[in-house]
Formats: structure tokens, sequence, C-alpha cells
């Protein structure tokens, strides 16, 4: 047996890929390539090819596995419904505990872990905002530096949403539960204040639990099974008491909503979790939050993976969108991966590159001034590719900008 | 003859390091197609243009090893998995359409070219290839010319070979030849027809002239439920014997129709026995009334429901549906597969019920799906080849259900070709002196045997057996 941590592959969840191929448009490292190996198929066959003991684990392995930006087109598309997702996250842990670990899969490990932990993201994020303030971002080496170009103006002081709580004017119709994030809360502060007041003006009290950690995606992401596996059991139990918890980063709904795979009691709190534009879209079309009239211009959808996916929300962002009283438009019918993947651009930058011009062509070609996007990662990607003309924003952003008269 | 290494040295002298592979595992993942049986593979080349898939012929030619072209892998019938060590010569990365031409209504494509792609990017034109087999989103266009794929829509339509006006290829020496022309009635033989549906094994497609189809102005697409199978193939008879060429005629059992709608939740009747997707297109106010004829027809039928689907976004779904059939079974079972036999449509209902027969005699998991104008059947197995004796009780099966269409006065296959898996019944179709004059005129293209060996025809179908000048890679 191959095989030895608890997270291993399964091996009747392998098999339930009958190599139709069906998936392999869908794949962006496929159509860059046009290699099987490259491919959704081509991964699971090597997996299960390795979980026989039919073939080594060997850096071939890890690299094609490494490869795979995770994003989960192939698993929204596959008529069979294998778990591409869970068996990928399944994969990385072996590596991992196989050692030697390859450099690249460590190096991602150094950011999947440091975001994590969130005095290293503070004490990041104070960096940031210095070098912001300097000018000196430009200067920040590759991978790194272009990150660092799509990024917003880190506040100071650092803001952070974590134990805090907010109530509505008038007399509450419900409490919801804010998952704070590891990077959503510092850099991104301005979406989750923007999701708490529309919260608030539909009459919820919002609460963001200080036990909460990070999700706990990047590391899934990365192999670090056993570190994501803790914190899904500290979510679950800062989350207990909360019958709707909201999410504003694409990639972590999608993770919480997995939770079933990653600890006792996953499954309960993986049921309660909405994505922001998922639960504003249903108070809208609950008549709990108003419609504004057309008006206010077109807006490219950018549909990030983890949304589109691997949580299968497509209508949602659009919905919220035009209540604000955008133009909701359509950059991709088959919204392939804008290449950011969490931090994939550090593994295989000239993927992640490649796949981020495609993405900002697709922008350009339907000649809006403002993209939106619910994902931090894909945001960062957005603007690093698109440069400061264009606008990124959050679609419960450009919501609360209708909303408050602003 | 080269030792392994040199073969791939050789290969990396004409397209480069970095698109050659023979590490065990890139072999593993090119050792299968969709189909259900993998071979040994030697090498993997990507070649980028017609000169450099000339170079990896000849290489492997003087290395004594066999060249299998492989487009996207989605074969069904184990034409692109070798039965040899062979070369792996990967056309997905010619996917440039290299021209089109509206006027005329064509275009020059490369083989590694998707098929939906192709479609899709001719959307402003007007324009669309009509073959398109059900895993058109995936398979390429050297691979619908290597296996003559069909499609629902080539009930109207013609199958591939109707809309291939041209193909360049390398033959087994290495050379690239043109075969056809812009002309729809080249002079001279026209071995067009010869080369398309041959499996790579007259040559490697390195680019096709394709004939466009104008998109119909109007569609009309029609869900019907039925409460017997009888029922259903009642209608498809009936509508065909009214003269009216629907665009599409396809069929679905309930255990089909269930694994589908569990995916796609496209509102297909879980509770009916059989369901009919029929499709009429052409102008606004004839659709209309053909779409009116194919309803009453199966109402006069006993249809249990009857849907028209009303916008596009309906349409798609209905056929992504259908198109999903066969990876969709896999939800009752790891493995698939999947038979393609035609016989004719007055003989349906009585062939069906045999074929249900033989699966249940053999205890076999069955779903049934196919293009019912044309009486392309598709019964399909889902099984576990894990299981040891499992594989060889479904072929068993298979080669039953392909006797008694044959016997119904059907034919072997409908459009996924013979590769491998069907090969040895060639010679339930064929007498000897067939057999031989398709051994002859495939030797007139590949005397030693280079391109795909072991292909379509079943050995010893030449009528004096040569001996074999290629011989296996140590
Ligand atoms: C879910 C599903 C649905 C399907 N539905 C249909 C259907 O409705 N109708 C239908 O006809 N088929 C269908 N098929 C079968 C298959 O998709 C077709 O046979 C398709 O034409 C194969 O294309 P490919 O690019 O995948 O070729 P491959 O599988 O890679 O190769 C097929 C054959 O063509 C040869 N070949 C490929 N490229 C070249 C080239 N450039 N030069 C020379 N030879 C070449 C190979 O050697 C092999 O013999 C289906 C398959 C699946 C998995
Ligand atoms: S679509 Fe699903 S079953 Fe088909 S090859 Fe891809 S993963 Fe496997
Ligand atoms: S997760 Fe994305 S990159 Fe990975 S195999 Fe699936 S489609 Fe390809």
């Amino acid at each position: 047996m191959t095989w030895v941590t608890p997270w291993a592959p399964d091996r009747s969840e392998l098999d339930s890929c009958v190599t139709c191929g069906l998936c392999l448009p869908f794949c962006p490292t496929f159509r860059l390539t046009g290699d099987e190996t490259a491919s959704p198929r081509g991964r699971i066959t090597a997996m299960a090819a390795v979980g026989a003991g039919e073939a080594e684990m060997d850096e071939r392995f890890f690299e094609m596995m490494a490869f795979c930006l995770q994003c989960r087109a192939c698993e929204a598309v596959c008529p069979s419904m294998v778990p591409y997702g869970k068996l990928q996250e399944g994969v990385r842990a072996e590596i991992l505990a196989a050692d030697p670990k390859p450099a690249r899969i460590a190096r991602r490990m150094v950011l999947g872990r440091g975001l994590a932990s969130r005095p290293a993201v503070h004490v990041a994020s104070l960096g940031i905002a210095a070098a912001q303030r300097l000018g000196a971002t430009r200067l920040l080496p590759g991978a790194v530096g272009r990150m660092a170009s799509g990024m917003r103006t880190v506040p100071l002081p650092v803001p952070s949403t974590l134990g805090r709580s907010w109530r509505p004017d008038g007399e509450p119709v419900g409490i919801v539960g804010l998952l704070s994030g590891c990077v959503m809360d510092p850099w991104f502060a301005d979406v989750h204040e923007a999701l708490v007041q529309i919260l608030r003006t539909a009459g919820y009290v919002v609460e963001a639990p200080g036990a909460q950690v990070c999700c706990g995606a990047l590391a899934a992401h990365d192999g670090a099974a056993y570190d994501a596996a803790r914190m899904a059991a500290a979510n679950v139990e800062a989350f207990a008491r909360y019958d709707t918890v909201v999410v504003d980063s694409a990639g972590c709904g999608a993770h919480l909503k997995d939770y079933g795979h990653w600890t006792e009691g996953g499954d309960d709190l993986a049921a309660r979790v909405r994505d922001a534009t998922e639960f504003v879209a249903h108070l809208i079309d609950e008549g709990a939050l108003p419609t504004f009239p057309p008006g206010r211009g077109r807006v490219a959808v950018q549909d990030p993976c983890h949304l589109r996916h691997a949580q299968r929300i497509v209508a949602e962002p659009r919905t919220v969108l035009a209540a604000a009283g955008y133009e909701p438009v359509e950059i991709d019918e088959q919204a392939l991966c804008c290449g950011a993947a969490g931090v994939y651009g550090l593994s295989y930058p000239e993927t992640s590159d490649e796949l981020g011009r495609r993405k900002a062509d697709q922008v350009m070609a339907v000649d809006v001034s403002i993209v939106a996007s619910a994902n931090p990662g894909c945001e960062l990607q957005m603007r690093g590719h698109l440069g400061p003309d264009i606008r990124v924003a959050h679609p419960v952003e450009l919501y609360w900008e209708a909303l408050s008269g602003s | 003859m080269l030792r392994p290494m040199d073969l791939i040295a050789a290969l990396e002298g004409v397209v480069g390091s970095d698109r050659v592979r023979a590490h065990p595992l890139d072999r593993r993942v090119f050792a299968k197609d969709a189909g259900v049986k993998d071979g040994p593979v030697a090498a993997v080349v990507f070649p980028e243009s017609a000169e450099e898939t000339a170079g990896c012929v000849r290489v492997a030619r003087a290395a004594g090893v066999p060249v299998v072209p492989r487009g996207a892998g989605t074969g069904l019938a184990g034409g692109a998995v070798p039965i040899e060590p062979s070369v792996m010569v990967v056309m997905t990365r010619m996917n440039r359409i290299v021209e089109v031409d509206e006027q005329s209504r064509t275009a020059w494509v490369g083989p590694g070219v998707i098929n939906l792609d192709l479609s899709r990017d001719l959307a402003s034109t007007g324009l669309h290839f009509a073959p398109d087999p059900s895993s058109q989103q995936s398979c390429t266009i050297g691979g619908n010319v290597g296996t003559n794929a069909g499609g629902p829509h080539c009930l109207a339509e013609g199958t591939t070979v109707a809309h291939i006006l041209a193909v360049e290829m390398v033959t087994a020496d290495g050379d690239i030849v043109i075969v056809g022309g812009d002309h729809p009635d080249p002079v001279g033989l026209d071995l067009r027809a010869v080369v398309v549906g041959s499996e790579g094994t007259m040559g490697v497609t390195t680019r096709v002239l394709v004939k466009l189809t104008e998109n119909p102005p109007a569609v009309r697409t029609l869900l019907i439920g039925f409460a017997t199978v009888e029922d259903a193939a009642a209608t498809v008879s009936e509508v065909i014997a009214s003269g009216l060429v629907p665009a599409a005629l396809e069929m679905m059992d309930r255990a089909m129709v269930r694994a589908v709608e569990n995916y796609v939740h496209a509102g297909y009747p879980t509770d009916a026995a059989a369901v009919l997707l029929a499709e009429v297109a052409g102008h606004a106010v004839g659709v209309d009334a053909e779409a009116d004829m194919i309803a009453r027809i199966a109402a006069d039928n006993d249809a249990t429901m009857v849907r028209l689907a009303q916008n596009d976004a309906e349409r798609a779904l209905l056929w992504k549906g259908r198109k999903s059939a066969f990876g969709a079974i896999a939800q009752s079972a790891p493995d698939y597969y999947l038979h393609d036999t035609v016989v004719p449509r007055t003989r349906l209902v009585e062939v069906l019920s045999q074929i249900y027969e033989i699966g249940e005699r053999y205890g076999i998991a069955l779903l049934n799906v196919f293009h019912a104008g044309d009486g392309n059947l598709h019964p399909l197995v889902s099984f576990d080849a894990a299981v040891p004796g499992e594989l060889d009780r479904v072929m068993a099966a298979a080669t039953e259900m392909v006797r008694v269409s044959i016997e119904a006065g059907g034919s072997l296959s409908g459009e996924h070709g013979i590769g491998m898996e069907k090969r040895d019944l060639m010679g339930l179709v064929f007498g000897p002196d067939d057999l031989d004059a398709q051994a002859r005129l495939r030797e007139a293209f590949d005397p030693d045997g280079v391109l795909n060996p072991g292909k379509i025809l079943p050995e010893g179908s030449r009528c004096f057996d040569r001996a074999p000048t290629i011989g296996a890679a140590p």
C-alpha cells in the first residue's frame, strides 16, 4: 500500500472516473499544453497507478500533481461526478508525507501556512502597507511583486473584524456569523465593510466570532492536511451557534462547504455556509433588500473557480450586480481559471501569467471599466494584469454603493 | 534498428526534448483511450507541424517501432491504444484553425482542433462543422476523420466523411501528401473515403479541409416520454416513414434517463420506459409544422409526455443530458463498455428485446442510448473491471449482442470504429475475400505495418499471411 495518510485518494472515488475525457477541454493546464498528463483524466490515472503500487511516487508524479491549479473545473463538468478536488487534496497530503518534499511544494507551503498564522499575516500586512506608501511594491521580486501590484492599499492601522459585532438600526430579523478570513481581514477590509452594512440594512446582527481561525483552504490545497483538519475543527466550534455563516471569499466558502471530509461535525457547518453573493442574492429575491433601476453601466463578471466550479454558484453574482443597477457582461463561457489559484503563481509563474493575460484580454474585449470578482486571489490577479485603469471590485461592494447612494 | 534510448534521442532531434516523453508514468497515462483496454507505449511525442510529424514517423520507422496517432483519446474502440510498444504521436498541439473561406464554406484546420471549438469559433460566420459526436466538446477533428465519427445530427447531415474535402497526411514512408482537394468530386480515384475512417492506419492526418454547414435559421427540440420501448420505436418508424427528416432523433431507456437526469436536472421524465429527443431544423414556419407532426405521431403512439423546449437554454440542457449519457453511467459502476451496432429500424424493437435478454442472462447492468433515427444502437454495460473475470463476461455478452444485430441485417459499427475491440468480429460481416481485399488496400498505403498495426483487420486477413517485417521494440 502506497498511501500512508487518512486523506489518501479513495480507490472507489478514483474508479468513478470512466476515462470518458469529457472534462479535458475545461482543464486550463490541458488547454495550454494539449498534454494528457496535464489533464484531469491523466492525473486521476496517475493517482490510481501510484495508489495501486503500479507506478512510482517520484518527482514526475509530484510535478504532474503540482501543475494542477485545483480550480475544479473538471469536477463541475464530470458526468460521473468524480470528486476531483478532494482527490487532489488527498494526494497532496500524501506527497507531503512521502518526503523528500519537492522544493516547489515546500515553497508554497511557506506561503500556505504563513497565511494561516495571524501574527505572520499581520507582520506581512504592515510590511506591505509600508512598501505601498513608499512606492516600493514595484521593487518586490518576481511573483511576489506581481501579486503585490494587484493589491488594494492596506489601511493603517491594519484592520480586523475579529471579535466584533454589528447590530441593525431596527429590530433584528436574525443573526449571521462572518468568516473574517486570513487575508480578507487586513487586505480587503472594504469588502467586509460593504457586506456587514448590507446585512445590517436587511436587519441582521453580524458577528465575527473571535475564536475563529483561517479556514484552512490553502493548507488543504498544499497538502498540509493535519493543519487543515485542525483549523476546520476550530471553526466548527467557533461557528456552532450561527444558523448562517456568510463568507465573502469564494475560495474560503468552497472550502468550508467541504468541511464534511475534514472534521467531525464539518457537514453540519458546511450546510450553514453561504457565499456573500448567494446570501445577498437570496435577500434581494425575497424582497428583504431593494432592487435599483438599471443605468449604472456595464460590469464584466469574472467567475472565480471556487465559486462557479466548486460551489456551482453562477446566477447569484449576476443577480446582485443587476439589482445594483449594473448590466452584467459575460466574458468567458467556459470560465477558465484566471491563473491566480491561491499561490500557484509562486510555483508556476509562467502558466499563471499566461492564464491571467488571457482573462485580462477577455475583459478588454468587452470594453468595460469595472470587473466584478468574488474572490481575493482572482482580484489580485485581475488587477495585476489589467492595471489601474479598470476597477476590480467584489459584487457586494458594488451593491453597497447603490444601497448607500454613493 | 535503434535502441530505445536512441529512439528517444532521435525523436528529440526532431521536436526538441520538451516534447518527447518516455518516463514510465507518461507512458502509462497515454496507454489508454476512453475504452476499456490499455497497451504498451514506447514514447510519446507532440509534433507541431506536418514536417515534424513526418520526422517522427521516419524516426519510428527506422527504429522498427510502430506509430499510433492520437487525438484527444476519446475513442471507444481502442483505436489509439497500441498493441505493441509504439510511439504515440499526439496531435493535440496542432490545433490551429488555419484558414476559413466563408465564401466557399470551407476551412483548413489542424487535426488537433477540438470539434466544438471549431463550431464555436465560427459562430460569427453563421457556419458550423456538422458532425457532432456526443464527445464533441473534447474530441479532435483528426480523431473524427480517423473514426468517421457520427453524431445525433448526422441523421440529416451524414457522418464525417460527407464533410471532408481533403486530408493532408504523413504516409508510412514519412512523406507529406494531400488526398482529395477543394473540389467535391475530384478527378480520378477518390481516396478520401478510404482515408476517412481508417483509424490512423493509412497516414497521420496533419491538416484537414472541412466542409462547413450553414446554421439553420430555426430549430425545435421535443422531449417525448413513453410507457414502453415499443411505443417509442413505433414513433421513430412512423416519423421516418412520414418522409420527415428530423435533424436528430435520439432514444434513451429508463436506466439511462435516470443516470442522466441525476446529473443534468433537465427535467427528463424518470418514470418513462423510453424517452425520445427529436429535433427539427430549417425555416421557422416549416419547423413548427414538423414539430407538430412529430408530436402528433407520438401522441398517436400513446406518448405519456411531450415537451417542446421553450428557448435555447432549455434546448442546450436537454442536449447536455443526452451528450453526457456515456459519462453519467459511472454513477452505477466504475467501468463501462459501450456497444455500437446498427440495426434496420424496422427490427429495432425485436433486437432491443434480444439485447435486454442477453444482458439478463449474463447478469450485467445494461443501459441503452441510441441514435434511433438511423438505428445506431449503443447498449452500455456498466461493470467493475477490477472484479476478476468481469471483463471477459462483458465481452462475451458484447459479442452476442453484436451477433444478434448482424443477424437482424445490421452492421458492426455505427460510428465508433473497429479499432482492436471489434477487430476479431470483422469475420461476422466480411468473408475471406472481402477481408483480403481490405488488407491489400491497406498494404498499398503501409506495406510494412508502421501505422497503427493490428487495428481494424483481424490477424490473418491477408490470404497468404505475411511475415511481419516490423518487430516489437526490445
Ligand atoms: C462520452 C463519449 C461520447 C461519444 N460519442 C460519440 C458519438 O456520438 N459518435 C461517434 O462517432 N463517436 C463518439 N465517441 C467516440 C469518439 O469520441 C470518437 O471516435 C472521436 O472521433 C474520437 O476523437 P479523438 O480525437 O478522441 O481521437 P482518438 O480517440 O485519439 O483516436 C481515434 C482514432 O483516430 C486515430 N487518429 C486520431 N488522430 C489522428 C490523426 N491526426 N491522424 C490519424 N489518425 C488519427 C487514432 O489512431 C484512433 O484510431 C464518443 C466517445 C465518448 C467518450
Ligand atoms: S469527465 Fe469525469 S469520468 Fe470523464 S474522464 Fe473526466 S474525471 Fe473521468
Ligand atoms: S482542478 Fe483544474 S487544473 Fe486541476 S485537473 Fe481539474 S481542471 Fe485541470
